[in-house]
């Protein structure tokens, strides 16, 4: 891409000051030469990753990305971390030392898309189509992205949020694991008396299982944020009774009242403890956890009081920038990518589950009960944060990790409100950040 | 010895005179026009020395500032400008609960952070200029809340308070004081947050102090109790205002440091529960990463900014005085 501009503007500063502080660092690594160009005619290809789990999949990643070679290019790969992980990618795409393709938030391709920073993925998936990986997506993972201009990324795993019980804690109650809400709350008074959470979750620093559990609810009981058409929906029926139900849980202390300041890290050791009975929260907990013992099972979904049963799903995807050395190049490097995906589900290196379905029946994943319940119960009945709706937007990404959904989870936890006050501010907070 | 007496041997002292003593002769006056001519030949050669850091600071401080300028009066985002709104984002900002709980609860935990640290600092720097056995090997371990990465500290102080089962609630309800939840209430949170932050600041005062406390001359208090002032009056007359410069610019630091503080706040309690520790730093954090509304964030931390700097002003003129005096 040329730039015509001889002026001397604000992002050709950044850009510069970004090369000039780059020049050290590429000193010091040592035979890195120029990263666009790199010999090749298509270029070298900047694969940008997060740490989706642990080091080891970072490091299969890489090595499956510098085994690229194709339409006369080269891969190289880099871990950007989720902290600021968005100003991240804003200042590089800003002075244009951005990747070419990446993965990242859920909703990043939405919002860069917004900001013509996104090549439109409609070529690549007709190449999937003809090479047949197309008819290998779960049913519904890919259309999620497809806005009026075209598909702004192609999924590559599914983070699924979905209902854990721990069997000895059930039994040591004397109780069923839920199949309604009516029995969750009977379980949960049940489990309360032998000193285990009925309902794990936390809202604490950086926690965003609590959020999460909030709109999962809602959806489990037909409700959500937003209507069929995308419009907000907050205060519909089904949230406010989601909404008092999930204050009842509260209020018996069914919900641990500490879960409202609980990071990651404290709710995990509630789990790993033996604290935790039933909760929410992501799938392979029970590795995260480091409790693969079979005390820790993935439960049926859950009815809610109308019959309506629902689950959570990210689905994380793969996006292509518009500032690349070779459109062409990039295409071909993720066509590569996504056929190579296999590897990190054999190595179970990766904790989510797979878009394709041949990696779903590949004996190291199917072998976990667990992943074949999420994937036969869950996965068919999950809905993203736009349910009621099912198109994801930029919008989304407000919700996900924004101020309004937080507070509304903490206010719920700390029990001081009723339903619909609740639900009413993070209305109102919704409404001041969204954009129309 | 008469309290007159005492008063006009402690104003003696402040000013570092000893019993008796004098100031020195005035300058003659043959010397005056050199020295002024001097004192201009040194300030230009200063004048050209600094020029090159000042272009440089300029530049590094300046473009940031007039991009945020920018921002804040668009309503773009972090890659493109947008559109001019003039003032609506102050405005938004300004007529925004959320801002003024955080702005209160900023304003706590400064006065909170900067007198209390101060307060533990000052009183430790004093300990410590008493011969008390192993003095270094204490010093040092009273550095280590200051040295540790602000990371490791929070995720230690988690560990002490987060859930009931953790050590001090433990030892609360073993002694027969319920099971407060310090992260978990709003109040209780907001005084952890305090504790935390004068925890992490103490061992700065103290050495600010400790350094003050080392140039005042000893000759001072031995002067001083000859002229029959007590302890506390030592302590009150002399004492503090010999390091009320020193005082003055650890407050200074402090308030910034108070005011700046990000990581404080968010690793322990990410600004809840329910905003209770929220401070105007994380807000804007929050609103521009969290909320994506660039304009209002950086509006937040433009009216930060204003406000620190009056502070600073304030402070310094404070400084300043107690430099004539």
């Amino acid at each position: 891409m040329t730039s015509t501009r001889t002026t001397f503007s604000r992002r050709g500063f950044l850009g510069l000051t970004a090369a000039a502080a780059s020049v050290p660092l590429l000193a010091a690594c040592g035979g890195g030469s120029a990263s666009q160009g790199g010999g090749s005619a298509g270029g070298t290809i900047k694969f940008w990753d997060m740490p989706w789990a642990t080091p080891a999949l970072n490091d299969a990643s890489r090595k499956l990305t510098e085994g690229f070679s194709g339409a006369n290019s080269k891969a190289n790969y880099q871990i950007i971390q989720w902290n600021n992980f968005y100003q991240t990618f804003s200042s590089a795409i800003a002075s244009k030392t951005g990747p070419a393709v990446s993965t990242g938030g859920g909703f990043q391709a939405f919002q860069f898309e917004q900001q013509g920073q996104i090549a439109y993925a409609d070529n690549l998936i007709e190449t999937l189509k003809k090479n047949g990986m197309y008819d290998d997506f779960l049913p519904g993972v890919v259309e999620p992205f497809k806005t009026d201009k075209g598909y702004v990324a192609v999924p590559w795993h599914l983070s699924m949020r979905v209902m854990w019980y721990r069997k000895s804690l059930f039994e040591q109650a004397g109780v069923d694991v839920p199949k309604d809400w009516a029995t969750l709350l009977e379980a949960g008074k049940a489990l309360k008396k032998i000193g285990a959470v009925g309902f794990a979750t936390g809202a604490g620093a950086g926690n965003n299982i609590g959020n999460q559990a909030m709109i999962m609810m809602m959806i489990n009981n037909g409700g959500g944020v937003f209507s069929k058409d995308g419009e907000l929906d907050v205060m519909n029926d089904r949230n406010v009774e989601a909404t008092e139900f999930l204050l009842e849980l509260v209020s018996n202390g069914i919900i641990d009242p500490a879960a409202v300041s609980y990071t990651s890290a404290n709710l995990d050791a509630q789990w790993k403890d033996k604290k935790a009975a039933f909760g929410a929260h992501v799938s392979q907990m029970d590795t995260r956890v480091g409790d693969t013992s079979g005390d820790l099972i993935v439960a049926s979904p859950i009815a809610g009081p109308h019959g309506d049963k629902g689950g959570l799903v990210f689905p994380n995807n793969i996006m292509m920038y518009t500032n690349t050395p070779s459109q062409e190049a990039s295409e071909a490097f993720l066509v590569y990518y996504l056929g190579q995906l296999k590897e990190l589900w054999k190595q179970k290196l990766m904790n989510a589950l797979p878009v394709f379905k041949s990696i779903a029946e590949l004996p190291e994943f199917a072998s976990d009960p667990n992943n074949v319940k999420i994937v036969r119960e869950w996965q068919p009945i999950a809905k993203t944060l736009a349910a009621q709706g099912d198109k994801l937007n930029a919008n989304l990404a407000v919700l996900d990790g924004g101020q309004a959904l937080n507070q509304f989870t903490q206010t719920i936890l700390t029990g001081k409100t009723d339903a619909k006050s609740a639900l009413q501010a993070f209305e109102s907070g919704l409404k001041t950040v969204l954009k129309k | 010895m008469s309290s007159t007496t005492a008063s006009s041997g402690l104003a003696r002292a402040r000013r570092g005179l000893a019993p008796g003593g004098a100031r020195g002769g005035s300058p003659k006056p043959g010397n005056l026009n050199r020295k002024s001519k001097l004192r201009a030949q040194t300030s230009r050669t200063f004048f050209w020395l600094l020029l090159p850091s000042v272009i440089l600071l300029v530049l590094i401080h300046g473009y940031p500032l007039i991009e945020a300028g920018v921002q804040a009066t668009h309503d773009g985002n972090l890659l493109q400008t947008g559109k001019f709104v003039g003032g609506e984002n102050f405005a938004a900002v300004l007529s925004s609960p959320a801002f003024w709980k955080a702005a209160q609860f900023t304003l706590m935990f400064t006065i909170v952070g900067v007198f209390g640290s101060w307060l533990v600092g000052l009183g430790l720097a004093l300990l410590l200029r008493t011969r008390i056995p192993a003095g270094g090997t204490f010093k040092v371990l009273l550095l280590l809340p200051w040295v540790v990465p602000i990371v490791v500290s929070s995720t230690a102080w988690n560990w002490l308070v987060a859930t009931p089962d953790s050590l001090i609630p433990s030892l609360f309800r073993n002694f027969g004081l319920g099971t407060p939840l310090f992260l978990a209430d709003p109040n209780l949170a907001a005084v952890t947050v305090m504790i935390f932050k004068v925890w992490v600041s103490f061992p700065f005062m103290m050495m600010m102090i400790s350094a003050a406390l080392a140039s005042v001359d000893t000759t001072v208090y031995e002067a001083a109790s000859m002229d029959g002032a007590t302890r506390w009056q030592q302590f009150s007359q002399i004492t503090l205002p010999l390091i009320a410069r020193s005082t003055y610019i650890s407050w200074i630091l402090m308030t910034i440091f108070c005011v700046n503080d990000f990581p404080t706040i968010y690793l322990l309690t990410g600004g809840g529960p329910v905003n209770a520790t929220t401070s105007l730093v994380v807000l804007a954090y929050r609103t521009v990463f969290q909320d994506f509304a660039t304009g209002p964030g950086v509006a937040i931390a433009f009216l930060m900014t204003m406000t620190l700097v009056v502070i600073s002003v304030l402070l310094y003129r404070q400084i300043r005085k107690s430099s004539v005096e």
